[in-house]
């Protein structure tokens, strides 16, 4: 009865990742954003970015042995941990572009009051 | 009997395995509940980016569902962490947006200041009352061999400074006015000093002293871009460094004008 058991788990088991449909869809779209962050100029320096990276090449590693549920977990996870790293980056320069606006005004405010 | 302990042993290390892989995905789903909670009654997260706000709760349901099944911590995990990301896309793009928003309000406010600026430097330079005798005059520039290149003396710094004097006023107004009327026309804005000093100081400071006109010429509405600084330091001296004289001719600010196109000539 054990054995039986047993057997039914493993059928069932098996079941599960024989069900998983290859994640084609997930893979271009996590492709597309890791895609996207590198031309907003994000880079493996920002951590999320190396996640994307390493989880995007597990996933492709994972589709290649056909483990597809795997595939489709790292892929999603790398599509976040991508579009994170882009709003990072872009939020970044907007902070800079901030920065320098205010220090171009605090001159202009330091130059009128100097006036005559 | 033997059979039955080795089960029981067996069940016990499964029961503890799941523990604790439950335990972790315990703990990164309540991080995931922390962040959705703090991202869903932020404002401005909500007005930003109501999208990424539903779907970090959506995969926050979905973790907390199958937190309630067995064998399923990886998953738990898995939509946690989702669900933690969304919440974290849509807080930088709320504080994007502010920046923006910030962005904005700044960019009126440079604006009415450069106005406000340009008028009073007018005004001043009308006061002085050599504004319309220079109007008569043309830029002061000189054709070299470089192009036309036109030169602010050192007398428009004070000594070892960078600050450029009011009585530089009517030079870059000059100069504000030719940009305005040649707008395709670039310049590079050129340091030099004398000799005496540190070289590496020197070289220093006639790149601060370019800047400084730069800054001016920007803070006056010229678009940065049209605009290159360089700083030479002690070379290309006018006269010889051996009397004052001289080296006051030496420590001088250079703008070469560019042709019609805006193309700059090479660097000396």
């Amino acid at each position: 009865m054990n054995r039986r058991l047993t057997l039914g788990l493993t059928a069932l088991v098996l079941a599960g990742c024989a069900n998983d449909p290859a994640p084609h869809e997930q893979m271009r779209l996590t492709a597309q954003a890791v895609e996207q962050a590198r031309a907003v100029g994000a880079d493996p320096q920002i951590e999320e970015m190396r996640m994307a990276e390493q989880k995007l090449a597990r996933a492709e590693k994972n589709m290649g042995e056909e483990d597809y549920k795997r595939a489709r977990v790292f892929a999603e996870q790398a599509e976040l941990d991508a579009r994170l790293a882009e709003a990072k980056v872009v939020n970044l320069k907007s902070q800079k572009q901030l920065d320098a606006l205010n220090a171009r005004i605090t001159r202009l405010r330091k130059q009128l009051g100097e006036l005559p | 009997m033997p059979s039955l302990i080795r089960n029981g042993g067996l069940l016990l290390s499964l029961a503890l395995l799941a523990g604790c892989a439950s335990q972790q995905s315990q703990q990164v789903l309540t991080e995931a509940e922390l962040g959705f909670q703090q991202v869903k009654e932020d404002p401005d997260v909500l007005r930003s980016a109501p999208k990424d706000v539903i779907r970090a709760g959506e995969s926050l349901a979905r973790a907390e569902r199958l937190s309630s099944y067995w064998g399923s911590a990886e998953d738990v995990e898995h939509y946690a962490y989702l669900s933690q990301r969304y919440s974290q896309i849509a807080r930088q793009h709320a504080e994007l947006n502010l920046n923006q928003e910030r962005l904005a309000k700044l960019e009126l406010e440079r604006e009415r200041l450069q106005l406000a600026l340009r008028e009073a430097k007018l005004l001043s330079a009308q006061q002085q009352g050599q504004w319309l005798e220079e109007q008569m005059v043309s830029l002061a520039a000189s054709e070299t061999d470089r192009g036309l290149v036109m030169t602010l003396g050192d007398v428009l710094f004070d000594a070892g400074r960078t600050e450029l004097k009011p009585s530089a006023n009517r030079t870059i107004l000059k100069l504000v006015q030719f940009l305005q009327i040649n707008p395709r026309r670039a310049i590079r804005i050129e340091g030099y000093t004398d000799n005496s000093g540190v070289a590496a100081e020197n070289l220093e400071l006639s790149r601060a002293r370019a800047q400084a006109v730069a800054d001016m010429l920007a803070d006056l509405g010229i678009d940065p871009d049209r605009m290159e600084v360089k700083g030479y330091g002690e070379a290309h001296p006018l006269a010889e460094n051996a009397s004052s004289k001289g080296r006051a001719q030496n420590r001088r600010v250079e703008i070469l004008i560019s042709d019609e196109q805006g193309k700059l000539g090479d660097y000396r």
